[in-house]
């Protein structure tokens, strides 16, 4: 009985906060990528234009998410029924918005006009805890594009 | 060659910088509803499943012969417990109420005492009953005692050792084979559904125990007060501290004594609920007896 009421409070504050801070998140991103529309990220490998009056230099963005117990609870379910893990999805998309955001943020700062060649990279950070896995890591890194 | 060419593709291409439309990669599903639905179904799916397969094993943990219980080697079931030596007065009631309950034929009933503070008393294979010191000194009458005893060899009588150990087997069988472990989110919810499946049961066989025993109890006694009296007992050892029915082995002290007090209305035996007391001998035993350690 202790126990339910334990598991039952784990998963409404997972719920609670997550849900939360999830709304959060997205609000900024959005608030966010539309400052930083005014730099295109293009994943071709050869810079769309043939000038050469642009000085190039590799950028970079990293983001490190955490999933909440109830997102968690979720995804275990997920593992004996199968079937798409949506709790997971919010969360990835977030995570690579968020690294794309960071790419675009250094670019800007570097006075660049683009990006292109975007990559991103995934890791899921699980240090000894086997299929438990808390929390990815997105990186996301491409060549900017600076006028000279 | 290659890259001249992509070059070309490259700067002929129309660019656009489109504001790109929220939700591709979410799924725009209620997490809320998700977990009712996949919860509720992992749930309802293992009870429904797991309560029938315990009831096949139920039908068949009957058919196996008690003497194959009886061949279990008695220090494997009583093992290294404090079991002491009983009482003439404690064997001599057990087996008058024995008499009384028409055991099958080669059930035998073997008595162990211990001396624990545990207010307890359990039945388990092949038909060895435990009393604790610390139920027996809490009792006022003999028909209380009678109504312990009377309870647990009705256990021993419907097979409800055997049975509960079969449903053990079914439900730990049926969990490795899914390949769960506890410490993930469906293993932790499947070992738990299935629990309160093997409960059910569980609580199912006292309400079957106590009927026997409190039918045992009108026929030596005229009256069932001495189980009203035990569950009333049971109720001021538990106080207020009796969690949710559904999580536990015994059904909750009040459903009981509900139970207890149908089944007196229905065999409509009134008159003189006289007790009868505990021998001298017995109670001064039970005192003088020398604690554990």
């Amino acid at each position: 009985m202790i126990d339910l009421i334990i598991f039952m409070s784990l998963l409404a504050l997972g719920y609670g906060f997550g849900q939360y801070t999830e709304k959060k998140h997205y609000k900024s991103i959005k608030q966010r990528e539309l400052i930083l529309r005014s730099v295109p990220v293009i994943a071709s490998r050869i810079p769309p234009h043939g000038n050469p009056n642009f000085d190039s230099q590799l950028v970079s963005g990293s983001v490190v998410i955490s999933v909440d117990y109830f997102k968690r609870f979720i995804a275990g379910l997920r593992g004996l029924l199968g079937g798409r893990i949506t709790s997971y999805e919010s969360l990835l998309d977030r995570a690579r918005r968020e690294a794309i955001l960071r790419v675009k943020r250094e670019a800007k700062d570097l006075g660049a006009e683009m990006v292109f060649n975007i990559k991103l990279e995934t890791a899921s950070i699980h240090k000894g805890r086997g299929n438990a896995i808390g929390s990815v890591e997105v990186f996301a890194y491409g060549t900017a594009l600076i006028p000279n | 060659m290659l890259t001249a060419l992509l070059s070309y593709l490259i700067k002929t291409m129309q660019y656009s910088n489109p504001k790109i439309p929220e939700g591709i990669n979410t799924s725009k599903i209620n997490p809320l509803k998700e977990f009712i639905v996949l919860a509720g179904g992992i749930i309802v799916t293992t009870i429904v499943v797991l309560g029938f397969l315990i009831m096949l094993v139920d039908f068949f943990a009957d058919k196996i012969p008690f003497s194959w219980e009886q061949n279990i080697p008695v220090s494997k079931i009583v093992g290294e417990s404090k079991a002491q030596a009983t009482p003439a007065y404690l064997q001599n009631l057990t087996q008058n109420i024995a008499q009384q309950m028409d055991l099958p034929e080669g059930m035998d009933i073997t008595l162990h005492y211990m001396n624990d503070d545990a207010v307890n008393a359990f039945a388990t294979l092949s038909g060895h009953i435990f009393l604790f010191k610390g139920l027996l000194i809490k009792i006022k009458s003999e028909d209380e005692l009678s109504m312990v005893i009377a309870h647990e060899i009705a256990h021993v009588k419907y097979r409800h050792p055997i049975r509960s150990l079969s449903h053990g087997a079914v439900v730990s069988i049926v969990l490795s084979l899914i390949g769960s472990s506890s410490s993930d989110a469906a293993g932790g919810l499947l070992g738990s559904s299935s629990m309160l499946t093997a409960l059910h049961f569980s609580r199912d066989y006292e309400y079957k125990s106590d009927q026997a025993a409190v039918n045992t109890l009108i026929k030596m006694y005229g009256h069932a007060q001495g189980a009203i009296d035990l569950f009333v007992l049971f109720k001021q050892e538990l106080q207020s501290s009796e969690p949710v029915e559904l999580f536990n082995t015994h059904p909750l002290t009040k459903n009981r004594i509900s139970q207890v007090s149908k089944i007196v209305k229905q065999s409509s035996v009134e008159g003189n609920k006289i007790l009868t007391p505990l021998p001298k001998e017995f109670t001064r035993w039970l005192k003088e007896i020398p604690n554990k350690d």
